[in-house]
C-alpha cells in the first residue's frame, strides 16, 4: 500500500521527538450492506474505507493520529503531530523486512464478485421462509453485511506486514404479534470467509430458528423476581461469559487496576468445571484472525485452566504496562483507533454432563434458552443481561415460557457459582464494542449452572 | 473547500443518474485520557467522507467513500446507481431545493480552536489530580478524558441545494470508583460546551466524586412496587432509548407502539415533548438536517397528547404532512430519521417537592443495560439501576444495584410531576427530575 521509502520517513518522524515505538497501520475497505423490511430492498450501500493512522509509545502513553489522505505529505503531518505530544528517550528504527502472512481464514468468493441479485435472492428466499412460519409471524428484517479489510501494519521494530480480512455475515430477525404486543427472535451467523459461507448456510433453519423464538414468547407470561439456579443455554449464552469475565481479563482493563482479576493469576478463580479459552486461530470464524491489528500472528490463549487464571489478553501498549507478554489480543474497528486488547473466539469448553443433566438437578429455576445483550459496570464487574428466550424449570424439568427476565449479579462471584458445565458447546457470533471500536467477536459456551443469579422479572 | 467535487459528483451523476445529492462531512478532533496523571491514550484525527444518493425512476441508491481521488469518486456514482437498481422502496423518493431557516445559532465558536493543547492536557490532569484527592474512598479514576472537535457538513443536489455549516464543541468527563470495606461503586459527571473557558475543573471533579461516594453504603431493599423519581441524566436516557417510538420510519414499518395514535393520550398531562433542532443550548442544533430541509421546533407530545410522529421528507410525503426536519444520515448510511434536541419539558416543582410528593420512593440516578433490557418494540423495560431511598422527602441511603422494569407507555401515563433541574445530557436529549407513580423494583 505503501514504498518502503514512505514507510520509513514517516517512521522516522514519528519518533522524532524522543518516542521509544513507532508503527503506521493503513487501510482500504470493501463494505457492502442489504437491508430487506417489509419483504423489500429497503437499503443497499457500498462503500471505501480508507485511511491510516500512526502511533508511538513515549513510555506507557500512546498517541494516535489518523488521517484519510495516504499520501506521504498527509501522514507525515501526522507523525508530526505524535512526535510533539509528549517528550522521552527516543529510539531508532530496525530495518524493515517485509514478511508474509500466513492465510488461516482461505477466502473463496469475494463479495465484489457475486451479482447483487444473487445475494438478493437470499436475502427474500429467509423472508419467505420466517414469514411462512407462523401466523403470527409480521414482520422480518434481513440484511446481508460484507466486508474485505486489506491491511498494512509496519513498526520501528521492523515489522512490515499486509492482511487480508474477508466478514460476512447475515441476519433474520422475525417480529410476532398478539394483542398489539410485539416480540423479536433473531439469528445472525457470520464468518471470517466470503460468499460461500452464505451459500453454505442452512436457510429453513435458520428462518424457523428467528421465528420460533418470536412466536414463543408472544405467549409467553412475565418472569418472577427471586435468586434461584439459572442454567445458561450454549451459543450466544456466552455473552454473559464474555461481558462479565471477558473484559476483565483485557490488558485495558488489567493495566489500570479497573479490573477485579488484576492480581489473581495463578489462583483459583473458578470451580475446577471451568476451563475458558480466546482462541483467534480456529478456522474461518468470525472472531479469527491470520494477525492482529499490531501484526502478532494469530493466538490460542488458555485464559482460566480447570478453575485457574492463567493468562489474560494481551495487546503491545498492555504488555508494556503489565509485564506479560502480547498474546495477538491487539484489535481494532479499523484506522480510526489506536488498538487495544480484545476478545477474539471466546468460550468456556465443554464439560461432562448433559444438558439434560443440568436441567434435572434444579427443582425450581430459570432455564435461560436465548440469552440477549447486556452490559457490565467497569470496575465493579455488576452485570445484567438480558433473557431473550427463558422457561421456568420445575422439578428437574423444563416448564413454561417466561419473558422480560433479567440475570443481574456480579461476574466474579458468579463465575465461583458454576457448579456443572454441559457437553454442547457452540458459538455465536457478535460485534463486541470497546475502546477501539467495534470488532468481530466469537462467544461461546455449553450450557452452564450458575446455583444462584438475581432473576429481575416483573412479575410481583 | 469541497466545491470541486461536488461538482465532479454532480456532473458524473447527470450522466447515470435522473438525480444525485452529494453529502460531505469534514471532522477533525482531538482527545486525552489521562490515569493517575499519566497521558493514557492522546488522539487526532483529521478525516473527511462523502456520501452520495442517486435516483433512478424514483429508487434511490447509496455509495460512499473516504477516498477522493478520480477512481474513487467513479466507484461511489457506479455503485450508488447499481443499489438503485436493486431497491425496492414502496415510499418515493425526492430531492429538491429546500429554502433558508431564518435563525440565527451560534454553533462555532472560533475561540476552541485557538485553546493550546496543553491548556487541554492541564485541565484533564486537574480534575484527575483533584478528583483523587477529594476523598480518600476514591481508589482509583479508571476514566478521565477530555476532548474537543470540529465538523463541516456540505450538502447539494441536482435540484440546486448548496449549503454547509459547521460545528464545534468540547467536553470531559470522568468516572471515579469508590471504595469502602469489600463495597465498590462507580459514578461520573461531564460537561459539554463550546466555550473551553466554561470547563471548571474543580467544579466537575467535584461533581464526579459526590456522585460516586454517595452511592456507598447500599443496602438491600425489599422487591416490589415503588414510587420513582429518575433524574435528569436517567429519564433522558430512558426518552433516548424509546425515542424510536416517535419516527415516522418505524410507525410506517409496524413497529411503533404509537403507530394510530396520533391526537390520542398517550402520557399523562404532565408530559410535554419537544424536538428542537433551534435550541439555542442544544448540542444537536443545526440549520438544516441532512436532506438540507429547514431546522424546526417540534411539539410532539402536548401535556400527554401526541401531536405528530418525527419525519424526513419520505415519510411525511407518505402520511400527507410535511418534514420536521429530522431527515439524518451519516455519509456512510442511508436517510433515516432521528431526534435532534429531543427533551422533556421542565415542570414548575422544585427538587424539594418533588422528592416530598410521595412518603416513600427510590430515585434512580444510574442506569445500565440499556441497549439489552429495553425493547424498544414492545416497551417493555428491565434495567439495571441504581440509587436511593427516600422517605418523607429526606434521602435516606443509597441501594444496592437493583433492577427497575416496566413497560415505556405505561410509565409516561404514570407521570405525577416534573421537576424544574432541566440540563441537555451528553448524547442531545434532556430532562428533569421526573416523578414516575410506580414500577417494578427487585434488588
Amino acid at each position: 500500500m505503501l514504498s518502503q521509502a514512505v514507510i520509513e520517513r514517516v517512521l522516522e518522524r514519528a519518533l522524532s521527538g524522543g518516542a521509544d515505538f513507532a508503527e503506521i497501520f493503513a487501510e482500504n475497505q470493501y463494505y457492502s450492506n442489504i437491508q430487506l423490511n417489509d419483504s423489500r430492498i429497503k437499503q443497499a450501500v457500498v462503500g471505501r474505507d480508507y485511511g491510516g493512522g500512526v502511533r508511538v509509545f513515549y513510555g506507557h502513553s500512546a498517541i494516535y493520529a489518523y488521517t484519510n489522505e495516504l499520501t506521504e505529505a498527509a501522514l507525515l503531518a501526522a507523525a508530526n503531530a505524535v512526535s510533539k505530544a509528549a517528550s522521552g528517550e527516543g529510539t531508532s528504527i530496525i530495518a524493515l523486512e517485509r514478511r508474509q502472512v500466513e492465510s488461516l481464514h482461505p477466502m473463496m468468493t469475494p463479495a465484489d464478485k457475486v451479482a447483487k441479485e444473487q445475494k438478493v435472492e437470499v436475502m427474500r428466499k429467509l423472508d419467505r421462509l420466517a414469514r411462512a412460519a407462523g401466523q403470527r409471524i409480521v414482520q422480518v428484517d434481513v440484511a446481508m453485511v460484507e466486508r474485505m479489510q486489506h491491511v498494512m501494519i509496519a513498526n520501528s521494530e521492523g515489522l512490515w506486514v499486509e492482511d487480508d480480512r474477508t466478514y460476512t455475515r447475515i441476519s433474520c430477525a422475525s417480529i410476532a404479534e398478539k394483542d398489539g404486543e410485539k416480540q423479536t427472535g433473531r439469528v445472525s451467523p457470520g464468518a471470517h470467509a466470503g460468499f460461500e459461507f452464505i451459500e453454505g448456510l442452512d436457510l429453513e433453519y435458520l428462518a424457523n430458528e428467528s421465528a420460533r423464538t418470536a412466536l414463543t414468547m408472544i405467549d409467553a407470561g412475565y418472569a418472577p423476581s427471586g435468586k434461584f439456579p439459572v442454567i445458561i443455554d450454549n451459543a450466544f449464552g456466552g455473552v454473559v461469559f464474555h461481558e462479565a469475565c471477558g473484559h476483565a481479563l483485557e490488558t485495558t482493563s488489567v493495566a489500570k487496576g479497573a479490573s477485579v482479576f488484576a492480581d489473581k493469576l495463578g489462583q483459583q478463580i473458578a470451580p475446577s468445571v471451568v476451563t475458558a479459552i480466546d482462541d483467534g486461530t480456529m478456522n474461518g470464524m468470525w472472531g479469527s484472525e491470520n494477525i492482529d491489528d499490531e501484526g502478532m500472528p494469530a493466538q490460542r490463549t488458555v485464559l482460566i485452566e480447570n478453575g485457574i487464571l492463567k493468562s489474560f489478553m494481551v495487546d503491545k501498549l498492555g504488555g508494556r504496562k503489565t509485564g506479560y507478554s502480547p498474546t495477538g489480543s491487539g484489535r481494532r474497528q479499523g484506522y480510526k483507533y489506536a488498538p487495544t486488547s480484545r476478545m477474539r473466539n471466546t468460550y468456556i469448553d465443554r464439560g461432562e454432563h448433559s444438558l439434560d443433566q443440568l436441567i434435572a438437578s434444579v427443582d425450581y429455576g430459570l432455564y435461560a434458552k436465548q440469552m440477549g445483550g447486556g452490559s457490565v459496570m467497569p470496575g465493579t464487574g455488576n452485570f445484567n443481561f438480558s433473557v431473550l428466550e427463558g422457561y421456568m424449570i420445575r422439578g428437574g424439568k423444563i416448564a413454561e415460557p417466561v419473558r422480560g427476565a433479567t440475570l443481574i449479579g456480579n461476574g466474579p462471584e458468579s463465575l465461583t457459582k458454576i457448579s456443572m458445565v454441559a457437553d454442547n458447546l457452540a458459538f455465536a457470533e457478535g460485534m463486541c464494542g470497546s475502546v477501539s471500536g467495534s470488532v468481530p467477536t466469537c462467544v461461546g459456551q455449553p450450557a452452564i449452572k450458575v446455583d444462584e443469579i438475581v432473576v429481575g422479572g416483573r412479575k410481583e | 473547500m469541497f466545491n470541486n467535487i461536488i461538482d465532479k459528483l454532480l456532473k458524473l451523476g447527470a450522466q447515470q443518474a435522473d438525480d444525485i445529492e452529494v453529502l460531505i462531512v469534514g471532522e477533525n478532533s482531538f482527545s486525552v485520557r489521562v490515569h493517575d496523571q499519566q497521558i493514557e491514550a492522546f488522539n487526532y484525527s483529521d478525516s473527511k467522507g462523502l456520501g452520495i444518493r442517486v435516483l433512478i425512476d424514483g429508487q434511490v441508491g447509496v455509495s460512499y467513500t473516504e477516498d477522493f481521488n478520480e477512481s474513487a469518486l467513479q466507484m461511489v456514482v457506479r455503485e450508488a446507481v447499481a443499489n438503485a437498481r436493486i431497491n425496492e422502496q414502496a415510499e418515493k423518493v425526492v430531492l429538491a431545493n429546500y429554502p433558508e431557516v431564518d435563525a440565527k445559532l451560534e454553533l462555532f465558536n472560533e475561540s476552541l480552536e485557538k485553546v493550546p493543547v496543553e491548556d487541554k492536557v492541564a485541565l484533564i490532569k486537574d480534575i484527575d489530580r483533584i478528583a483523587r484527592k477529594l476523598d480518600k474512598r476514591i481508589i482509583n479514576v479508571p476514566y478521565c478524558m477530555y476532548g474537543d472537535g470540529k465538523s463541516i457538513v456540505h450538502i447539494a443536489n441536482s435540484k440546486g441545494l448548496n449549503k454547509q455549516e459547521r460545528t464545534n464543541s468540547t467536553y470531559s468527563f470522568l468516572s471515579p470508583l469508590a471504595q469502602s470495606g469489600e463495597e465498590k461503586r462507580a459514578a461520573h459527571a461531564f460537561a459539554l460546551t463550546r466555550d473551553f473557558s466554561k470547563l471548571n475543573a474543580e467544579e466537575l471533579a467535584r461533581e464526579a466524586v459526590k456522585n460516586t461516594v454517595e452511592l456507598l453504603g447500599g443496602q438491600k431493599f425489599d422487591a416490589g412496587m415503588y414510587p420513582v423519581v429518575f433524574n435528569g441524566e436517567t429519564m433522558a436516557s430512558m426518552l433516548s432509548t424509546f425515542s424510536g417510538l416517535f419516527s415516522a420510519r418505524q410507525v410506517h414499518e409496524g413497529r411503533s407502539l404509537l403507530a394510530g395514535k396520533l391526537g390520542q393520550s398517550i402520557a399523562s398531562d404532565h408530559v410535554t415533548l419537544l424536538d428542537d433542532a433551534l435550541h439555542p443550548t442544544g448540542f444537536s442544533s443545526r440549520y438544516f438536517d441532512s436532506e438540507g430541509y429547514p431546522s424546526q421546533s417540534t411539539l410532539v407530545v402536548d401535556a400527554g397528547k401526541l401531536k405528530t410522529y418525527l419525519h424526513n421528507t419520505v415519510t411525511a410525503a407518505k402520511d400527507g404532512v410535511h418534514s420536521t426536519g429530522n431527515g439524518t444520515r451519516g455519509y456512510k448510511g442511508d436517510l433515516r430519521i432521528t431526534p435532534s434536541n429531543f427533551y422533556l419539558k421542565p415542570g414548575v416543582a422544585t427538587r424539594g417537592e418533588l422528592f416530598s410528593a410521595q412518603p416513600r420512593l427510590i430515585e434512580i440516578v444510574a442506569l445500565s443495560g440499556l441497549h439489552s433490557g429495553a425493547n424498544a418494540v414492545s416497551g417493555d423495560f428491565s434495567l439495571s439501576g441504581e440509587g436511593f431511598l427516600w422517605e418523607n422527602g429526606e434521602r435516606k441511603h443509597s441501594l444496592q444495584m437493583f433492577t427497575v422494569s416496566g413497560n415505556i407507555l405505561d410509565m409516561l401515563h404514570d407521570v405525577q410531576a416534573v421537576a424544574d433541574d432541566f440540563q441537555f445530557q451528553m448524547n442531545t436529549f434532556g430532562a428533569a427530575s421526573t416523578l414516575v407513580g410506580g414500577l417494578s423494583f427487585s434488588g
